[in-house]
């Protein structure tokens, strides 16, 4: 098996983050943590992942504007956002600039295996 | 100079003279008569006015004409006793003359005194108008003496201002002998005075006039209040026609008459007998008559004229108004005025909202003249419902917006840790189904499954704390107060609805014990339902409020309709959460209604006959109850 593809994860509620790293390791992906969108954005030594999953939701730095931040550094690849509290402006904001997903908690595993896979998919090809 | 001064004159003069006839009678060598001048002694003293002196004067000048005559001759007849005779004779003329001029002239004394203890101005004119007798009166309210006015023209002096052509009064005068009427006089001061005048024309013997007898009595200030009165009147009447306010003049006379038969002392007594006999109000709002309108009323009630307008206050109320009873108990206690607010209805049959003040005149006034004034508040009261309106839009705004922050709160405690049970469950089942199952994350993976499930049930208990807050510490409640500050609230939709409203509350009751916000909620609630379940029902709509004391359970409120009441099936349902037979109902009215009585210890229950209405009653304790409440 070559390079396994990289799902970071950027959630603050440990419950979520634990069990999402749990999840996307049993489906054959390699999973990285971050307690909040700051914590993601200072790791810059291993690179971006191929794949982010955020939650809206955070103190300090919101989903949203994690991935403002990220597109105006130029650092582009699949986003899927989640959030507990799901509003039409920031599903709408967050899908225009490009999101591949915008999910509702709780959301089903099915679902978030199948936009992963098609997130990296579309990434690969 | 004084009158008694004048009379000493008179008399010193006259026996000055007396003394000096006497002397040159007695010593003159004169033959003649000059005992004859003793006449002139009794006309001095006539001149005092008084009869002893006239009496006296006369004795003395015969004594003394005798005396002379006995001093200078021989008692034998002849020429000088003739003289002598003579003399005594003209005395006794002159005397007797004197005597009687005295008389007449004390008469006319005693007529001039008479008049001048007039209030009125009496005066006489002669023939050419010159002034001939000024009686005190005139001289007060003129100004001028007796003495300044005497042969003046009347006309010219007073500046005389006749309602009718002066030759015209001289014919009537002539004619008739007398005239009367209203003159305009001017004073000394300058004043104008108005004053009734009586002329009569005096004849003397022959039927020559020899003059005019005016009396004229003062009226200035009569007439000044005649005067005010007239513009009173004339601005009461503009009021009345011109005012916006819808003036009623009404007539109640029968309704005290009816009142007074029933022979019932005492208000409370008084209020309780209308509240509990409507068919006798009912028959006094035809009785109570309408005596006139203001063109404000008028149009008020779409009416052209007056002659379109109903005659009873009948006519005017509608149907259920519920103040016409108080008014009538207003009106038996004495009280000088109601105010109240019904609605009234229009030629058209359109129900028009007013608020009225009646005015009950006193009793020294009659019964004929009780005046309301009416105000129509459509525009207040749409104003009003549309604030109300407002209002209640922005409570709810408000509490949507409060249940919308929960919501969001809710939403993100509970869904994290249900995200985590479902993901994490997902992921074990995963680990497990490999062709190698990895136990240790299945393990770790259902760890996290209950965990987070445990937190997910804190998250909920937290909420549930969050939600039952507190509650206000209860307090003692009066039941009429709870009761009239609901029946406030409701008031205008009973109206609306045509439900009659009726409150049976024994005074002294025990106060309750709860929250005063959630207990009128409740009683509000009840209240609301009951208009609405008559509000579509033929027949009577009444809604009766009773409270008593119970004292195994407490204070019991029964509020029963006269609605079409609850089939036997709904009944069983009626506090189930979600029942409702209102086809925009929640169906959480009756059950909330259920759970706060419960909170207060107390009970709520209903029983109804279809057909026959339904009562609903509410117990609450009046003692205590600790964590109950």
């Amino acid at each position: 098996m070559q390079h396994r593809l990289t799902v970071a994860i950027v959630d603050d509620d440990d419950g979520v983050r634990a069990s999402l790293s749990s999840l996307i390791r049993s489906l054959g992906y390699e999973a990285r943590s971050y307690g909040s969108a700051p914590a993601f954005l200072a790791d810059v030594e291993r690179g971006d992942p191929d794949c982010m999953i955020a939650d809206i939701q955070m103190p300090e730095m919101t989903g949203d504007e994690l991935q403002a931040a990220l597109l105006s550094a130029g650092r582009r690849f699949p986003m899927i956002f989640m959030t507990a509290f799901p509003t039409a402006p920031v599903r709408e904001r967050v899908m225009a600039a490009g999101a591949c997903a915008f999910l509702d908690k709780p959301a089903e595993p099915d679902t978030i295996a199948h936009h992963l896979a098609s997130a990296l998919g579309h990434g690969r090809a | 100079m004084t009158s008694t001064m004048r009379r000493t004159a008179f008399r010193m003069a006259a026996a000055l003279l007396a003394l000096f006839i006497f002397l040159f009678d007695t010593l003159s060598p004169l033959e003649g008569a000059v005992a004859v001048l003793y006449v002139l002694v009794v006309l001095l003293a006539a001149g005092t006015g008084r009869r002893i002196d006239i009496i006296v004067a006369a004795t003395a000048s015969l004594v003394l004409t005798i005396v002379a005559y006995m001093g200078t001759h021989s008692l034998h007849a002849g020429a000088p006793i003739l003289r002598a005779l003579v003399s005594v004779a003209a005395t006794a003329i002159a005397t007797a003359l004197a005597l009687k001029n005295q008389a007449a002239t004390a008469t006319l004394a005693a007529q001039a005194r008479l008049l001048n203890l007039s209030h009125d101005m009496i005066f006489v004119r002669d023939p050419l108008g010159r002034i001939t007798f000024w009686n005190r009166a005139a001289e007060d309210i003129y100004g001028w003496s007796s003495a300044e006015v005497m042969g003046r023209v009347a006309d010219a002096l007073l500046e005389t201002r006749y309602p009718i052509r002066r030759d015209a009064i001289d014919g009537i005068l002539q004619d008739t002998g007398r005239w009367d009427g209203t003159l305009e006089h001017r004073t000394k001061a300058g004043n104008w005075i108005t004053v009734e005048s009586r002329w009569a024309l005096q004849r003397d013997g022959h039927g020559e006039v020899v003059g005019v007898f005016e009396t004229n009595t003062d009226v200035t200030e009569r007439k000044a209040a005649h005067t005010a009165l007239v513009r009173s009147e004339r601005r009461y009447r503009h009021m009345f026609n011109a005012s916006r306010v819808g003036v009623v003049q009404e007539d109640w006379t029968a309704t005290r008459a009816e009142i007074a038969a029933l022979g019932i002392q005492g208000g409370a007594a008084m209020s309780a007998y209308l509240a509990g006999h409507p068919e006798f109000v009912a028959r006094l709002r035809r009785l109570t008559r309408i005596v006139d309108v203001n063109p404000a009323f008028l149009a008020m009630m779409g009416a052209e004229t007056r002659a379109d307008f109903h005659r009873s206050v009948d006519n005017v109320l509608v149907e259920a108004d519920p103040t016409f009873g108080p008014a009538l108990a207003a009106f038996a206690r004495g009280d000088g005025f109601h105010e109240g607010e019904t609605e009234i209805v229009t030629v058209d049959g359109r129900r028009v909202p007013v608020i009225f003040t009646i005015t009950f005149p006193t009793a020294a006034d009659g019964d004929g003249n009780v005046l309301v004034f009416v105000v129509d508040v459509t525009d207040r009261r749409r104003a009003q419902d549309a604030l109300l309106q407002a209002q209640a839009e922005l409570a709810h705004a408000a509490r949507v917006a409060t249940l919308g922050e929960l919501t969001a709160s809710i939403a993100h405690e509970v869904n994290q840790p249900l995200m985590a049970v479902v993901t994490s469950g997902e992921a074990a089942l995963r680990w497990l189904r490999r062709p190698e199952p990895d136990l240790t994350e299945v393990d770790s993976a259902l760890g996290r499954v209950v965990s987070e499930g445990r937190r997910a049930s804190e998250i909920v208990k937290r909420i549930r704390a969050f939600l039952t807050k507190t509650p206000a510490p209860p307090t003692p409640l009066d039941v009429a107060t709870l009761i009239e500050e609901a029946a406030q609230l409701v008031q205008r939709e009973l109206v609306r609805a045509q439900v009659e409203f009726h409150v049976e509350i024994p005074p002294g009751l025990p106060p309750v014990i709860g929250d005063r916000v959630q207990l009128q909620q409740v009683v509000v609630n009840l209240m609301v339902n009951a208009g609405q379940a008559m509000a579509e029902h033929d027949g009577r709509r009444l809604l009766t409020i009773a409270a008593e004391h119970r004292p195994e359970a407490g204070i019991e409120i029964a509020l029963s309709d006269t609605g079409p009441g609850i089939s036997a099936a709904n009944l069983e349902r009626l506090f189930d959460p979600f029942f409702t037979t209102k086809p925009d109902g929640m169906g959480m009215g009756l059950a909330i209604c259920r759970t706060t009585a419960q909170a207060h210890g107390g009970t709520l229950t209903v029983e109804s006959v279809p057909g026959g209405g339904a009562t609903f009653r509410l117990t609450l304790p009046v003692l205590q109850h600790g964590e109950s409440a």
